[in-house]
This record gives structure tokens, C-alpha cells and sequence, in this order.
């Protein structure tokens, strides 16, 4: 029973949101390279939902273009969610190891990328009155996403659903906890930067005269 | 700047010259980089779709300044006065301006003066040929002068002219020889609190003879007298600006007794400080504050509402967008005069920056001009314009100097252009537009001119394009629906019998292949 492969896998997993994920664990079917893909697929698509939507909807500021935030909304965040997760879990005594962790939640993505994904596609063929359209696959592809993320999260650790929540609310509140101590040390750094730049300056004045 | 490149770039190496286009590219679109023409002192801008103001041509370029001196007969007026004596610094102060604060242009072509500084209205031709000079009012027998008079205004029905004299708080109206008719004092009713002093700094009369003043210390309005000189009340007050701290303020009082109401502090708007009568009767306001972003210009019907908000809607700003950098500090616009262009231009003067912006009357930017510094086109401190034919009259109180704005070639086409858009003229305006952008590649206005009557004549894909460049969403979005239902219209029948054909030929062919009849690539494959 589900001899499938590792691809094969992957449909499985989005077409069963209740089982699909217990049957890759139970399967060890998860793979890396596929999960690492998704995410890749993730930060083009948070390119392409802001940069190349249909004009008759999209009026963004675009007369600059910084990448770094879109790197950080996919793989920052990607990887911020997972490494807390698995601290999380690790309190909480899931089963859950980083790598199946990384798997699964990039798997449950997969809705949610593909929905924004034809959303994108849809609104150079659509006027703004049929913006409902897209609105519907951008809700549906998010909705699925996070019944899949939900039961993937039950799966990865084995946990109740009572538990599987409390562990992604105290993830999030990690998530913030880290984000907080980043742009604290990212602060402190440049205090020390400028005044070992100081120091520098200082010196070379000195020896120049 | 553009030609000193150009010079320079004959001995560059290509690499060099490649470097130098594209700095001089860059220079072109940051603003306080270089000015596109060099003639003027200041360096012109407008607005992109961001609010990023960005390089442009000038509407209207500064033609002259025009001080005492040069008004013809001014010193031989005043020299010919009692008691003249050179020498001495009351009698020089007359033969120039003195901090001047107000200009009105009246129907037949005379320049009235507000010369606040030595108490008189002058009147010139536009020629400044002195016509007219009013220091003495004659009021029953009775010797009237003024004393810091701020506002004039000649009504063109009647021909009388009102003289706001300021610190003598009353408002004049005498004819021309300076007899006075009547007297506008403060009124004695209790609507006007008794408290408040009069000091009335500019006055209109519309079309029943009803009189306006705004007083500044009244907030609730502009005074209103009718023709016989009865206050009748206020007329079109501002509304309070919904800060965080009054919208709090309300709640509490919603819930306070009396007792702690009668101490809290009352929100009190901030009365307008100017305004304008245009062609068909109406009202336009301004308030100076810099506080303030609500109300700051009003385009009043009799009834006293503002019915510019709904015919443009309410996100419209007036003056500069974004707040310009002096060295340390930042400035907000301060509106302090307007005047309606004879299209319904509303001229507008910021007197933080010593600018004049110029919109049509649905309150698109059309023009910026002027700045602060010394040169012709620069002020110190402007008090007043007026806006007749093609030009564009400031007062400078600090200068001491009226300046002359005339309308450029790129002005005409661009008032053109507009006119005949806002009349609902499209494709007649279409031809205009092209050659505003030949002027002035930034000028977003023209493109959304050249796309709408494209869109007009039914060419969408044109039309998408020219809205694409503007950046107008909506309006792209109405082309783009144009050209799919051409699309549709024109592939829908073929699209449709080649999906059918396809549909049929698929369906014959899976019947063949189950009847075992053929058997397709794949399945061969995969059956061994």
C-alpha cells in the first residue's frame, strides 16, 4: 500500500490534509530537495505577487527594488518558523526533528503558493470588477494551506489538536522573540562598528600629523 | 546645464560620454538639481503619480518687478502734495511701497494697491500709470485716514471699492473720488461676542451686494453685512480637523456633566484667511495655518458648504506635498492668498515658501513657479496675488515689489489643453497634449489626457498605453476592459469551433482506443 515515490508523495500529501502527513511520516517519504524547491517556488512567488501582478490592480511604489525583504518573507521567515518550532517542540516533547519539521511545513505551503501563484496569472486577464476571482483562489489556496499546516504540525509531532495549537501560538511568539533579540544585536553591533570606526578615524588623525 | 554637457561632450571619449548622458539623465529627474531653463531663478518642478516632485518646464516665467519708482506719476503725485519735503523720511516713504498687502485687479483693467505701510490705495492702469491715489476719505463732511489697511476690493456692479482699514476696524466703501458711502464697524448684535476684537483684512462683495469680511480673530467665518450694512451673521466656517486628541475630547464630553464641560477646552477651528469671488458667484477660501490639513481651500456655495470636496473628491492637497528641507528644519505650505483665473485656474499662494501653485479648477496641479531668495521670479515675504489675462501678479511685502508672471508658449498649450479636457472635449484636446509632452516629458496630466481621448475614439490598446505611463489604474482598467471585449469580439467564434473540433476529435479518438481500433504512443510504451 502507497507505493509511491517521493514525488508522488507530495500529491498525495496536498489531496489528504488528515492523513496525507501521518502516511509521510509513517512512510519516511519527505524529501529535502522537493521541500528546499517549494520554498524557492515560495520566494518567487512573493516576488511575482508584487512585482509582476496585473497593472489594473498593482500600483505599488516601484521605483526602487530592494530584494532583501522578499528574501526575508520566504526563506527568513521559512526558516525562523522552523528552527523556533523545533525549540518549541523540543519544551513540549514533540517528535517532530528539524529536518521532517523543514518538510512538512514547506509541503503545506504548497496550496497557498499555487493559489497566489494563479491569482498573479488571473489578474492580467481580469478587470478590477472581477477581482473576486482571484480573490477566491488567493483564499482558498491560504485556507488550505493552513488546514494542511495544522495537520502537518499534528503529524510531525504527534500531538492533539488542542496541543498542535498552542504549539504554533507559542511558535509565533518565539518567532517574535527572536526577531526582537535580532534587530537588538543587529543595534549593537553597529554601535560597536561605529566605534571601533571611530577609534580608526581617530588614530589615523593622529598619525598623520 | 543640458548645454554645457552637450559642448563638453564633443571631446569625451564614448565610455565618458556615455557616463556624462546618463548623469545628466539623473540630474534631469532629481528636482534641485539643475533647472530645465535657465532663465529662471528658481528651479521648476511638479508632481509625479508618488507625490515625488520631479523636473519640469515652467508655466509661467517672470517677466518684471515692478517697485514705487516705476509707476509713472506716483512721484509727481506725491510731490506735488502739501508740505513735501524731500528730505524728510515720512515724505520718501511715499514715493515707494510700503509693505504692500494687497492687489486687486477690478473688471475695467484697474491695478488697486493696497500700500499698507503709507496708508493709501494706489489704482494704475496695467501700464502702472498712476490713475488714481486714495489717502483722504470724505465721510459727511468728516476727514477719514487710513491705518494699516489690508484688504481692497472693487465691486463690479456698483463701482464702489472697499478698503479694509484694518486697525481702524472698519471697512470703507467709497467711490472712486473718495467719498464714503457707509461704514462697516463691528457689529453690535451678541452673535458677534463682544469680546473679539475687529480687525477686518479682507473684503468681497458677490453679486446681491451681500458684503464678506474675514476678521482675524473670528474663526467662526467670514462676516457677513447685506447691502445696507446689517450683519446677517457668519458665513462658511472651517471644520475641526479630526485629530486623535479631538475625536477623545467629544468622548469625554459625551459623558462629562456640565460642570466639567464649561472647563474643558472647546475645539475651535481655524478661521480662513483669504479669499476669492470667481465668475459664477462662488466663494474660494484659504486657511494660512500650517497646523492644518483640512479646509485649507474652499470653494463655497451660498449656503456656505464646500462643494469643492464633491466635485473632486476629499483626497486632494493643496500646496507642496511633502514638506521642503531649508538647512536644519522642515516648512509646511502656508496658504495665504487666492485668486480665480478667469477658467477657473485657482492661483494659489504659499507664502512658507514664497511659491505659486496653479491648478485647474478640478484642483489638478497644473504649474509651480517661484521660491524664496532675491532674485527676479524670488520672494521674501509674499502677501498677495492677483491673476488677470495671462499674467500673474505678487506682492512682496519685504521686497516692497510687485512682480509679473506671464504665461509661457508650454503655459498656453498646457492651459489649452486643459481647458478643452475639463470641458469634456477629448479628442479635440488630444492635439494638445502631444505637444504639452514634447515641452515636458514628465507632465503626468497629458498622458492622462492623450489615454482618455484615445479611449474616447475606442482605440484601447493606444489608450493602455498612455495610462500605463501615467500610472492611473482606473483608468487603465477601463482601456484594458475596451481592448479584452475587442479581443473577445474578434477570436471568440474561432476560439470556440477550434474547442469544439478538439473536444470531438478527442472524444472520437478515446472511443477508437477503447474499441481497440488504436492505440496511442504512450500506451505502447508503457505496455511493455
Amino acid at each position: 500500500m502507497l507505493d509511491l515515490t517521493q514525488g508522488q508523495f507530495v500529491k498525495h500529501v496536498v489531496t489528504h490534509p488528515f492523513e496525507g502527513f501521518e502516511d509521510l511520516r509513517w512512510k519516511k517519504a519527505g524529501s529535502m530537495k522537493i521541500a528546499t524547491g517549494i520554498v524557492v517556488l515560495l520566494f518567487i512567488q512573493q516576488l511575482a505577487y508584487s512585482r509582476m501582478y496585473g497593472f489594473q490592480y498593482y500600483s505599488d511604489y516601484d521605483k526602487i527594488f530592494n530584494i532583501v525583504p522578499y528574501i526575508f518573507r520566504s526563506f527568513g521567515l521559512f526558516l525562523l518558523y522552523v528552527v523556533c518550532n523545533w525549540a518549541m517542540c523540543t519544551l513540549f516533547d514533540g517528535e517532530g526533528s528539524m529536518k521532517n519539521i523543514y518538510i512538512v511545513t514547506a509541503y503545506s505551503l504548497i496550496p497557498y503558493i499555487v493559489g497566489y501563484l494563479v491569482g498573479t496569472v488571473l489578474s492580467h486577464f481580469l478587470i478590477q470588477e472581477e477581482y473576486i476571482f482571484i480573490q477566491l483562489f488567493e483564499i482558498i489556496g491560504t485556507a488550505w494551506s493552513v488546514v494542511l499546516f495544522i495537520s502537518a504540525m499534528k503529524a510531525v509531532h504527534q500531538f492533539s489538536f488542542p496541543r498542535t495549537l498552542c504549539l504554533i501560538a507559542l511558535t509565533l511568539v518565539a518567532i517574535v522573540a527572536v526577531m526582537f533579540l535580532l534587530v537588538l544585536l543587529l543595534t549593537l553591533f553597529q554601535q560597536v562598528i561605529i566605534f571601533i570606526f571611530t577609534i580608526y578615524t581617530e588614530l589615523s588623525y593622529r598619525l598623520r600629523v | 546645464m543640458r548645454e554645457n554637457n552637450k559642448e563638453k561632450g564633443d571631446d569625451m571619449s564614448g565610455f565618458k560620454k556615455l557616463i556624462a548622458a546618463a548623469g545628466a539623465g539623473l540630474i534631469m529627474t532629481s528636482v534641485c538639481a539643475a533647472s530645465v531653463s535657465a532663465s529662471e531663478s528658481y528651479d521648476p518642478y511638479s508632481y509625479d503619480r508618488w507625490g515625488d516632485a520631479v523636473a519640469s518646464q515652467v508655466g509661467y516665467t517672470a517677466e518684471k518687478s515692478i517697485d514705487g519708482q516705476l509707476i509713472n506719476g506716483l512721484y509727481e503725485k506725491v510731490e506735488s502734495m502739501e508740505g513735501f519735503d524731500y528730505d524728510e523720511e515720512s515724505w520718501k516713504n511715499l514715493l515707494n511701497f510700503k509693505e504692500p498687502s494687497d492687489i486687486y485687479i477690478s473688471a475695467d483693467d484697474l491695478i488697486y494697491l493696497v500700500d499698507k505701510g503709507n496708508a493709501r490705495i494706489l489704482v494704475t492702469d496695467l501700464d502702472f500709470n498712476l490713475v488714481n491715489y486714495l489717502d483722504k476719505f470724505n465721510y459727511n463732511g468728516e476727514e477719514l485716514t487710513l491705518k494699516n489697511p489690508e484688504g481692497v476690493f472693487v465691486d463690479q456692479y456698483t463701482g464702489y471699492i472697499y478698503i479694509c482699514d484694518t486697525e481702524n476696524a472698519r471697512v470703507i466703501k467709497c467711490d472712486t473720488e473718495g467719498n464714503v458711502d457707509r461704514i462697516f464697524e463691528k457689529p453690535t448684535t451678541e452673535l458677534y461676542s463682544q469680546e473679539l476684537t475687529f480687525n477686518p483684512r479682507k473684503v468681497l462683495v458677490d453679486k446681491a451686494g451681500n458684503v464678506y469680511v474675514v476678521v482675524r480673530s473670528v474663526t467662526k467665518g467670514a462676516v457677513m453685512y447685506d447691502m445696507n450694512g446689517e450683519f446677517m451673521g457668519f458665513y462658511g466656517a472651517n471644520r475641526v480637523e479630526q485629530t486623535a486628541e479631538i475625536i477623545m475630547n467629544a468622548f469625554w464630553n459625551t459623558i462629562a456633566t456640565d460642570e466639567q464641560r464649561s472647563h474643558s477646552v472647546r475645539s475651535i477651528p481655524i478661521g480662513f484667511t483669504n479669499f476669492d469671488l470667481d465668475d459664477d458667484g462662488f466663494i474660494y477660501t484659504v486657511t494660512e495655518s500650517s497646523e492644518v490639513k483640512t479646509d485649507t481651500v474652499k470653494k463655497l456655495n451660498p449656503r456656505g458648504a464646500n462643494i469643492l470636496a464633491s466635485t473632486v473628491g476629499d483626497e486632494v492637497s493643496f500646496g507642496d506635498i511633502s514638506p521642503a528641507y531649508y538647512s536644519i528644519y522642515t516648512k509646511e505650505s502656508q496658504l495665504t492668498d487666492i485668486d480665480i483665473g478667469p477658467n477657473g485656474e485657482m492661483n494659489i499662494l504659499d507664502f512658507a515658501h514664497g511659491r505659486i501653485f496653479q491648478y485647474d479648477k478640478m484642483a489638478n496641479l497644473m504649474f509651480v513657479l517661484g521660491g524664496t531668495g532675491d532674485q527676479l521670479g524670488t520672494f521674501r515675504s509674499v502677501s498677495a496675488l492677483e491673476s488677470h489675462d495671462n499674467k500673474i501678479y505678487v506682492l512682496d511685502s519685504r521686497k516692497n515689489c510687485i512682480t509679473i508672471f506671464e504665461r509661457t508658449a508650454f503655459g498656453e498649450i498646457v492651459t489649452e489643453a486643459t481647458n478643452l479636457y475639463n470641458e469634456g472635449y477629448y479628442a479635440e484636446s488630444y492635439e494638445p497634449w502631444l505637444n504639452v509632452i514634447k515641452y515636458d516629458g514628465n507632465y503626468r496630466r497629458a498622458y492622462i489626457g492623450i489615454g482618455n481621448a484615445l479611449l474616447n475614439s475606442e482605440q484601447y490598446k493606444e489608450a493602455m498605453k498612455y495610462f500605463r505611463i501615467s500610472i492611473s489604474r482606473s483608468r487603465y482598467n477601463k482601456a484594458y476592459e475596451g481592448y479584452r471585449d475587442e479581443l473577445m469580439q474578434k477570436y471568440f467564434t474561432p476560439v470556440l469551433i477550434i474547442i469544439i473540433v478538439l473536444a470531438i476529435v478527442i472524444s472520437v479518438l478515446k472511443k477508437l482506443n477503447k474499441n481497440g481500433t488504436i492505440t496511442f504512443p504512450w500506451q505502447r510504451k508503457g505496455g511493455v
